[in-house]
């Protein structure tokens, strides 16, 4: 029956290849996947809530990690669960924010109605804020039976507690735990060449978690309402809104976090005697640093990409000044900074931020760098260690002798069994000595002079600035980046048949000289990028779960 | 340098607030090539010491409770240590003792209520310091009085140094002494009395035969490193309180530096005492390679009597922790005062002295040089709780 | 004296165990102590306890053939607790041809039965989860899953890769967690049940009954996650429901005081052994107050990063790159921290043993399945972990035994812990560690 299906879909994508597509002419067809479910990331839980209630609700708590899967913590989230702790910590954090709203004095912001008795259910206002709420919640309009439940909900709470706001408050913590606030649900629906493609909804959240990593608002849910992003001419008007805003900065500042694999500052540790100027503040400065240069260099610049790994453009904050030895003039906040000329600090790869991610506690790491550099920034992966490695050859005497990595590191090179991965990674991270375990400059190690220079894939460099004119004429690097956001943009890894379809899109990015802002467009303009098959649904259609043995009912 | 008397009478009103750069000073670009900027992170009276005391023959200072203790009746004594059970002089006890005057005037607020047996100095002949007056003997000259001289640990004659004949002597001040300590310890937890040098116009970091000096009072906290150290190369804004940044001639030859004399008030506090130290003829001479990352040195010059005083008529406690006598040691002050003598009296008002610092490198931020106003010498506020200055 | 209706409220669990939610009281015990007036055993406990890089080898427990347990040099802080433990070795994991991903397949072969096919491939869950399935989901938690490391990611127990359980790293919040507001404490004299609970469980209710529409427009894959939603959704029910009930009076339940404020967590070895001993003291309270019968804990990682401040290696790089000491014949700094990581259990056996209960201890009750990852570090081999049960499983185990393996998959251990557990499981591993060969001479 599956296989029927498959002849099917082929012979119709075969009909349609030829058939011209609204935008992109000669836009390859895709078959898409199934819509899966993503959870909400910490990040775009929190901007949910601050951008429904407004910045002075906190949300406090611990939110679960989430796996890495393809290079991205997004593509977790496609295939994430909620554990029975996990649950229990959203309840906690949504109870929490929902008596925040509805206390005294947020509740006169944040709710538009007043009941006509405090004290007990008001079922109007109830449903007025339910549903005023719930959409931005649910991004998309409740259903009727939605609506009726979380009403009821709010009203029986009213009555069992005598106080309507205090009811109201958890109608609102029910939204907060329902799976369809928790999960980015994305629906499939028919499109106009006979396939599939997400709806106005769907495509709204894909937009807007997208660029500003945060709920559709208000205008996007209107023109989802409207079937305007189901025009080209919709969707761009969107997306050009949604670019002028600086929001547009946290959502690729959001993006780079996950690709540069920058969750791993919240377990940075230093050593403090080894490394005593690496304090806390040094670790959250270093993160901003790079994310600003990123968002300035690639949105407000619209420079080239691969400028990133050149540019000696960046910020530097008071807590880095003594780091990078550059004078701050207001210690407080951030300022505007160029390298000079001949500094060695170019291209966010010699960022601290960086250096320090992928280093150990105590010491550098040219093997960790150069892994980076391969899986992060040019998408390849480095193959597992092999477990058998003995390496009672090397602990000899005859080691004392090394006294930098790269001769130490050298003993790779002498083992069959580590040369072909390690000549992959170490010459990247060799360029790299000249930074400690803390991004820090030295120019000796042990004595003796540190010798960075090395070849990355055909191009020879003499330190890590020269690294960074490699990594600029490497074609991985732009084609990763493309893979990668859209990926993150569509939380699914590209596809067998969506290889046509990315070429397609690492070809429109050159055309545009890599700018990141015309590359975005043309992703979120594309059919690809809402390109979808619908589930495969179960046809029984009995309740999943046992009903749980409920002593009470309200 | 000229002390416009008028100028200082006006501004002392607290006119200055302590505050971050004023809205009308413009930020002069750091020039990182030609100049170089230090944050001091030691300071201390230069005291030279051997192993055996040989410089104080007749042993240390009395200090301030012993005296004290001494003068009270075995009744009083036995009630205040409960039959001898507990130390005498501790905690709130330690400013209690000096309030000894006759009417129970705090001695070392007015140091000549009350005689004290002589104040014990220094006897040695060895000493840290420079040679202020340019006399190997301290024969007395129109700006000096007669004084004896030392020679500098490498062999240099003529060193004047008075403060340490004064303070050698005096438990506090010596190297198991508490008060500098003390006083260094806060430096670095506060970020209080923090000074800057700026080198500037420097072509030749290890040789260049004219640069141009100046010191300033921070007005940014240490930034800490995770051990509690402080951090080099981080930024220091200004107070922009213009009795700072006095701009003396100077000169670097192999990596030492070394100014002409000019007149300095420097930021001190410690021993949660704000004050400053009032320098005449003030001089540098630091070793800007002495290790890396921090240069070391000292800086010479007569230290006003009555501005040294200052420090300490609030700080009787000091008296205690320090082992001194104030009204012995204001007496020996001012007979040991070698320079400067006071037109009407000719006695000397300032003592020479030596400090020896300490510096790491720092970024100074500081207004353009027209916004200050080094050509006056302008008071503190009184607003900094500051002593007097002595007239 | 009367026992609650709710002891009659949830029926059988595994066989003829009516397994109570409540905490302790020894009246209703019978003579023995080891059962309750009804008949119903005291609730058996299980939990797992891991530690990164094995033992230097020859260093661990000797092959000599006497019985009992010979402790070398490195496990002598687990003496005082020699006849609480069995101790497992020569227990191997034949790969069948798949590749051993180093600090990964060892620990994994031995908690899921599974040999991964790569670094993070995890299709089964471990032991801890089947055994929660069947006993974690009478109490308040269905598992309390600790880290000392201070990641939440540091954590080995998982239904498969993509549903795995973040730790608890916090002491604070942990405390915060199991003796908070949700708590309730036996103890108190008077008890009435919080409005708010009930609002919260039909909050959970109508959020679970709405859901289920939702179900019917999913893929597959995705109704399999919403499976879980939906076991979440009532394990916290019940957790409510617990909260609406007043529990008996305990005598081995009591709050026990929070950990210090200004807490740091990190992987320095004090801060490590630190965070570990105040994780597990709240721990053992709280499975004393049967706030849970599953447990996790997790010393140090596979890759173990615990280091000393100062130094430049963690314990794991060192493994690698710290010469034998010539004279000695080992890893010398290497060694001191392996060590530590068995003080560190000895600390964890102790606090299970300063609770009494019954005529016992908690660690009478208690079956903690301590594992490594390595049988040799330096070579990442992957025969010849180390595994103990620590523990008599509420008598259901002779102990002081040292079971040495002769090279048998090292499954037939997870099997065993298993089947003392309750669970009807006769079968387990996959491919060539697949068994059915329960290590009998440990059960009574």
């Amino acid at each position: 029956m599956i296989y029927l299906k498959n002849i099917l879909r082929t012979v119709l994508l075969s009909a349609m290849a030829f058939t011209v597509s609204a935008c992109g002419e000669d836009e390859p067809l895709t078959e898409g996947t199934e819509p899966k479910l993503r959870r909400l990331t910490e990040q775009q839980y929190r901007n949910s809530i601050s951008d429904v209630f407004g910045g002075n609700i906190i949300v406090a708590g611990r939110f679960d990690p989430l796996e890495r899967i393809d290079g991205l913590l997004a593509l977790g989230a496609s295939s994430a669960t909620i554990t029975p702790a996990a649950l229990e910590r959203y309840e906690a954090m949504a109870r929490s924010i929902a008596l925040q709203v509805v206390d005294e004095e947020n509740r006169k912001v944040l709710v538009s109605c007043a009941p006509a008795a405090s004290n007990t259910r008001d079922d109007a206002c109830a449903n007025t804020f339910i549903s005023s709420v719930g959409k931005f919640l649910f991004r998309r309009p409740l259903t009727g039976s939605e609506q009726t439940l979380y009403t009821n909900l709010s009203g029986a709470g009213a009555e069992g507690l005598g106080d309507f706001y205090q009811g109201l408050g958890y109608g609102l913590t029910g939204l907060m735990v329902s799976p369809k606030f928790l999960y980015i649900n994305e629906t499939a629906a028919p499109a106009p060449d006979g396939l599939h493609q997400l709806d106005g909804y769907s495509k709204a959240s894909r937009l807007s978690f997208l660029l500003w990593n945060t709920t559709p608002d208000a205008v996007l849910l209107d023109a989802a309402a409207a079937g305007e992003l189901d025009t080209k001419d919709g969707l761009e008007k969107q997306f050009n809104r949604m670019m002028t805003s600086s929001r547009v900065e946290h959502g690729v500042a959001s993006f780079f976090e996950d690709m540069l694999e920058f969750e791993r500052f919240d377990i940075l540790e230093k050593d403090p005697v080894i490394y005593p100027a690496f304090i806390l503040n040094v670790t959250e400065d270093a993160k901003e640093q790079t994310l600003r240069t990123l968002t300035q260099v690639l949105i407000e610049d619209k420079s080239d990409y691969r400028d990133i790994f050149t540019t000696r453009k960046t910020f530097i904050s008071g807590d880095l000044g003594p780091i990078y030895r550059v004078p701050i003039e207001n210690p407080e906040g951030w300022m505007p900074y160029e390298f000079p000329e001949a500094s060695p600090w170019a291209g966010i790869q010699t960022h601290l931020s960086f250096q320090a991610l992928f280093s150990h506690p105590g010491k550098s790491s040219p093997t960790l760098r150069g892994q980076a550099v391969r899986e992060s920034l040019l998408c390849q992966k480095i193959p597992e260690p092999p477990g058998d490695v003995d390496f009672a050859d090397f602990n000899d005497d005859a080691n004392q002798i090394n006294k930098t990595a790269r001769q130490r590191l050298d003993v790779h090179n002498k083992e069959a069994s580590c040369a072909g991965c390690h000549k992959l990674m170490d010459p990247i991270g060799l360029a790299m000595e000249t930074f400690d375990g803390a991004g820090q400059l030295r120019t000796t190690e042990n004595g003796v002079k540190i010798d960075t220079s090395g070849e990355l894939d055909g191009i020879t460099y003499e330190n890590a600035v020269g690294l960074g004119q490699a990594l600029r004429q490497n074609a991985s690097a732009p084609a990763c980046f493309t893979n990668r956001l859209y990926a993150y943009g569509t939380g699914h890894s590209p596809t067998r048949s969506e290889r046509q379809w990315m070429g397609y899109l690492e070809g429109k990015f050159a055309a545009a000289g890599y700018r990141v802002p015309e590359l975005l467009m043309e992703m979120v303009l594309s059919d690809a990028f809402y390109r979808v098959v619908p589930p495969s649904l179960d046809t029984n259609t009995a309740d999943a779960g046992i009903i749980s043995a409920k002593e009470t009912k309200l | 340098m000229k002390k416009n008397m008028n100028l200082r009478a006006a501004s002392a009103i607290g006119a200055l607030a302590l505050g971050t750069i004023s809205a009308t000073a413009t930020t002069a670009e750091v020039d990182t090539e030609r100049t170089i900027g230090l944050v001091v992170v030691s300071f201390y009276t230069s005291v030279y010491e051997t192993k055996y005391m040989e410089e104080c023959p007749r042993g240390l200072a009395i200090g301030n409770d012993e005296i004290w203790w001494k003068s009270l009746e075995p009744g009083i004594r036995d009630e205040l240590t409960n039959g001898g059970d507990i130390e005498p002089v501790t905690g709130t006890r330690r400013a209690m003792s000096a309030k000894r005057g006759p009417n129970g005037e705090d001695v070392c607020a007015i140091p000549t209520i009350v005689q004290d047996p002589p104040h014990k100095t220094v006897q040695g002949s060895i000493s840290y310091g420079m040679d202020l007056d340019g006399l190997s003997e301290g024969a007395a000259t129109p700006k000096t009085c007669s004084h004896k001289n030392f020679t500098s640990p490498d062999g240099q004659a003529g060193i004047d140094n008075q403060m340490y004949r004064l303070l050698g002597c005096t438990f506090g001040w010596r190297d198991s002494g508490y008060v500098e300590t003390n006083a260094n310890g806060e430096l670095i937890d506060t970020s209080q009395g923090v000074i800057l040098i700026e080198v500037s116009d420097v072509d030749d970091k290890h040789n260049d035969g004219d640069v141009t000096v100046r010191m300033y009072r921070a007005n940014d906290v240490f930034p800490k490193g995770a051990q509690g150290n402080v951090l080099p190369y981080a930024s220091y804004r200004v107070h922009d309180i213009p009795g700072y940044g006095n701009a003396a001639k100077g000169r670097i030859v192999d990596g030492v530096l070394s100014t002409d004399p000019i007149e300095a008030f420097l930021p001190y506090y410690g021993n949660l005492t704000h004050s400053e130290i009032h320098l005449r003829d003030m001089r540098m001479e630091l070793d800007l390679e002495a290790s890396e990352d921090r240069a070391k040195g000292i800086i010479a010059g007569y230290r006003d009597v009555e501005n040294f005083w200052s420090y300490f008529r609030k700080g009787g406690y000091m008296a205690v922790t320090g082992q001194f006598s104030c009204p012995s040691m204001y007496v020996a002050a001012h007979e040991l005062a070698d320079g400067y003598p006071d037109p009407e009296t000719g006695e000397c008002t300032a003592l020479s002295s030596s400090y020896t610092i300490e510096t790491i490198p720092a970024f100074i931020i500081r207004p353009e040089q027209d916004d200050l106003k080094t050509s006056e010498v302008i008071a503190m506020p009184d607003t900094m709780q500051l002593a007097t200055r002595g007239e | 004296m009367t026992l609650s209706r709710r002891s009659f409220l949830r029926g059988t669990v595994a066989g003829s165990a009516v397994a109570l939610g409540l905490p302790f009281l020894d009246c209703f015990l019978n003579d023995n102590g080891t059962a309750l007036a009804s008949g119903a055993p005291i609730p058996v406990r299980f939990g797992s306890w891991f530690w990164g890089l094995g033992h230097t080898p020859g260093r661990g427990i000797a092959m000599d053939g006497k019985p009992g347990i010979t402790f070398l040099e490195e496990t002598q802080p687990l003496v005082p607790h020699a006849d609480d433990l069995n101790y497992f070795n020569a227990f191997n994991t034949p790969l069948d041809g798949r590749p051993s991903a180093v600090h990964f397949t060892g620990w994994v072969a031995a908690k899921t039965g599974n040999v991964p096919r790569t670094f993070g491939d995890t299709p089964e869950p471990t032991l801890d989860v089947i055994i929660a399935d069947q006993i974690g989901s009478e109490t308040r938690f269905r598992s309390l899953d600790l880290s000392s490391t201070g990641s939440a990611r540091d954590s080995y127990t998982f239904r498969n890769s993509t549903s795995r359980n973040a730790a608890d790293v916090s002491p604070l919040a942990f405390y915060q967690r199991v003796f908070g507001a949700g708590f309730v404490d036996p103890n108190q004299a008077d008890f009435t049940p919080a409005p708010s609970v009930m609002v919260r469980s039909s909050v959970l209710s109508a959020v679970h009954e709405e859901s289920k529409d939702f179900l019917r427009t999913l893929g597959a894959s995705d109704r399999a996650r919403m499976d879980e939603y939906f076991t979440s959704i009532r394990q916290l029910e019940h957790q409510l429901a617990l909260q609406m009930e007043k529990p008996d009076v305990s005598e081995a339940c009591g709050i026990p005081t929070p950990p210090p404020e200004g807490e740091v967590l990190g992987i320095e070895i004090d801060v490590v052994k630190n965070n570990h001993k105040l994780l597990t003291d709240i721990l053992v309270m709280a499975l004393a107050c049967n706030q849970t019968r599953v447990f996790n804990m997790l010393y140090s990682q596979a890759l173990s990063m615990v280091r000393r401040r100062g130094e430049s290696f963690t314990h794991h790089t060192l493994t690698h790159e710290e010469p034998i000491d010539a004279s000695l014949g080992y890893q010398r700094e290497v060694a001191k921290l392996h060590v530590h990581s068995m003080e560190a259990l000895a600390t964890f056996i102790q606090a299970f043993k300063d609770i009494r209960e019954g005529d016992g201890t908690l660690l009478d009750n208690t079956l903690i399945f301590a594992n490594s990852d390595t049988g040799n570090s330096r070579v990442h081999s992957v025969d010849n972990i180390p595994v103990m049960m620590i523990g008599k499983a509420g008598g259901r185990l002779k102990t002081g035994m040292h079971i040495a393996g002769n090279g048998d998959p090292i499954t037939r251990i997870g099997l065993t812990a298993m089947q003392v557990m309750g669970i009807p499981v006769e079968r387990w591993g996959t491919g060539s560690i697949e068994t059915t060969k329960t290590i009998s001479e440990i059960l009574v």
